[in-house]
């Protein structure tokens, strides 16, 4: 079953088209990529999957409804969105930051703050300000938030950006676990071809459509990579070697 | 799961406790000392007269301006932002002003309502001009704040330029928080704006909670960031065009009081803005029964006093390491 589908979806900031007739789904469960270079349109595709912005022409569905058409409230208990820019610095704790996951509800949310602070793997600093956490810490602390709130679907603008490499695949797992044990689906935009390597699929997109979408294997092949970023010269290496590094620490952290 | 209540709740008895030892000693200081638990006839009329009102203006003001602070500072996402920045009081007092020097008095409240119409007008302008193609943003309505106060305190010097001498004193009063002309008629409707900002306020305080975060995380949350954003200006507004109209312009509190309050509970509005209340009540209170003790029979403004003594506490608090 689709939790996200995106139906000829026409969006353009000005008079000029910028995304155009863009069509795609998640499944419950899947963890995708959203991939192209600066200016593609990444995060404006997120930020109509969250409801920030409304399409001109086609829709963005949310279980069997647009999601204009959702209230505040049961749009949050559909989707999540953390956007590229947290605010890190926020002056609250950790407990109280997650709590805030609870207000879509009235009482009775599917996870309860405590079971998300576990999942995340922050029970322990519960008491402690974001701003004593590092910045995996932090991410995490959000995402534990949108576990409260009982998304089906989470959307991550660049979550893995200014993560070192291992908050990155901490990142990871925790996100693949959340798919797979609770059905979430998770679409976050990313540049690292590496980690797009280890999601289970990849939409790849430039100039404001698709290029092309699917298995990572079958997405980024040297040939749609170097078409899509324009890049001049063998890549071969580089794609073999960052696809193979990134398989093997997440195969050894599974 | 709550964290940390345990020493909330500590902290918040700590603070009443100290409010109502403040407020008894508020009540019994000023130029002669009344003993509130012995009332001979003259004692009980001046407790009633006058040192009663001045020290409910004072818990009200104090309290309203500490609130909206706290509410401002959350929906600007700004730790500089208090009553002040929005230019509101700006519009009280230039209101407030120009009825003070140019003596119009025709009813004892002329200057209260002169300053809350001042106030209210000003907050309207900010809000028109604060909204942005996709509703009131944080940095458009600040930037409306700061260039209409800025305007208004200008024309505020042109008009004090221009006025009579008496007059002018009143105004240089008033404009640093003058609880000398405070008497009941000024309480029941200020209380009522008040408690209409403050009930508005905490009814929308998990708005206030996911602003802090951002628009998107409030919109993700579930909230309309623009009309939670409104509704909370509009309380901060109320609650801060009564505290000037009643008392003048009292900066500081709004400013300190929160961050203050927060280094102590954490940042949940639903904590912070009730503790706002009590903590910038009871600071003025106790500044304006400094003010009129020290040097009585002078009086000093109790917004210089509050700074005075609210200063040295809060750059302490800042020299202490801690997350937030």
């Amino acid at each position: 079953m689709n939790t996200l589908e995106f139906q000829k979806v026409t969006f353009s900031y000005s008079s000029r088209s910028f995304l155009d007739q863009l069509s795609f789904s998640l499944a419950a469960g899947e963890l995708v990529g959203l991939m192209g270079p600066n200016g593609a349109g990444k995060s404006t595709i997120l930020k109509l999957a969250a409801g920030l912005l409304s399409p001109q022409k086609g829709d963005v569905m949310v279980g069997d409804k647009a999601i204009g058409t959702y209230s505040g409230k049961e749009r949050a208990k559909q989707i999540a969105y953390l956007p590229q820019t947290l605010d890190l610095q926020a002056p609250f704790r950790v407990g109280e930051l997650v709590r805030m996951g609870e207000y879509p509800h009235e009482g009775g949310q599917a996870i309860s703050v405590d079971e998300a602070l576990h999942i995340v793997g922050l029970h322990h600093k519960v008491h402690k300000f974001l701003a004593e956490l590092s910045g995996g810490e932090r991410r995490r602390a959000y995402i534990a938030m949108t576990l409260v709130q009982g998304a089906k679907v989470l959307l991550l603008d660049e979550p893995l950006a200014s993560l070192d490499i291992k908050y990155q695949f901490d990142l990871f797992h925790l996100l693949k676990e959340i798919a797979r044990e609770k059905g979430v689906s998770v679409l976050m935009s990313l540049h690292d071809i590496g980690m797009g390597a280890i999601l289970d699929r990849l939409l790849l997109a430039k100039d404001g459509r698709l290029v092309t979408q699917g298995e990572p294997a079958l997405v980024l092949t040297d040939e749609i990579v170097q078409d899509t970023y324009d890049l001049n010269g063998s890549i071969s290496t580089y794609m073999r070697t960052s696809r193979t590094f990134c398989r093997t620490l997440a195969v050894a952290g599974a | 799961m709550k964290p940390g209540n345990g020493s909330r709740l500590f902290v918040a008895s700590i603070l009443c406790a100290a409010s109502v030892c403040i407020i008894i000693a508020s009540i019994a200081s000023g130029p002669r000392f009344l003993n509130p638990f012995s009332m001979d006839v003259e004692t009980c009329r001046t407790l009633l007269a006058i040192r009663l009102p001045r020290t409910a203006v004072a818990l009200l003001m104090g309290g309203a301006l500490g609130a909206s602070g706290a509410i401002l500072q959350g929906i600007f996402r700004n730790p500089l932002a208090d009553p002040y920045i929005l230019g509101i009081s700006s519009g009280a007092s230039l209101a407030a002003s120009f009825g003070l020097m140019f003596g119009i008095s025709l009813f004892t409240l002329s200057v209260p309502i002169l300053a809350f119409c001042g106030a209210i007008a000003t907050g309207a302008a900010v809000v028109l001009l604060g909204r942005g193609w996709n509703g009131l943003q944080p940095e458009r309505l600040l930037l409306a704040g700061v260039g209409i106060g800025f305007f208004l305190s200008a024309l505020l010097l042109l008009v004090m330029t221009l006025s009579v001498d008496d007059g002018l004193k009143r105004a240089l009063l008033w404009m640093s928080g003058d609880l000398s002309m405070v008497d009941w008629e000024l309480l029941p409707v200020g209380l009522c704006f008040i408690l209409t900002g403050l009930a508005l306020a905490l009814s929308r305080r998990q708005g206030l909670n996911a602003l802090t975060l951002g628009d998107d995380i409030a919109h993700s949350l579930g909230f309309n960031p623009t009309r939670e954003r409104f509704f909370l200006f509009i309380a901060a507004s109320l609650m801060t065009a009564a505290a000037v109209s009643m008392g003048g312009v009292v900066g500081f509190i709004g400013l300190v009081v929160p961050h203050v309050v927060r280094r102590h509970v954490g940042s949940d509005a639903s904590v912070v803005l009730p503790l706002s209340v009590v903590a910038g009540g009871t600071l003025l209170c106790l500044a304006d029964a400094v003010g009129r003790t020290v040097a009585a029979p002078l009086e000093l403004p109790a917004g210089v006093i509050a700074a005075l003594i609210g200063s040295p506490y809060f750059i302490f608090l800042l020299g202490q390491k801690k997350g937030a």
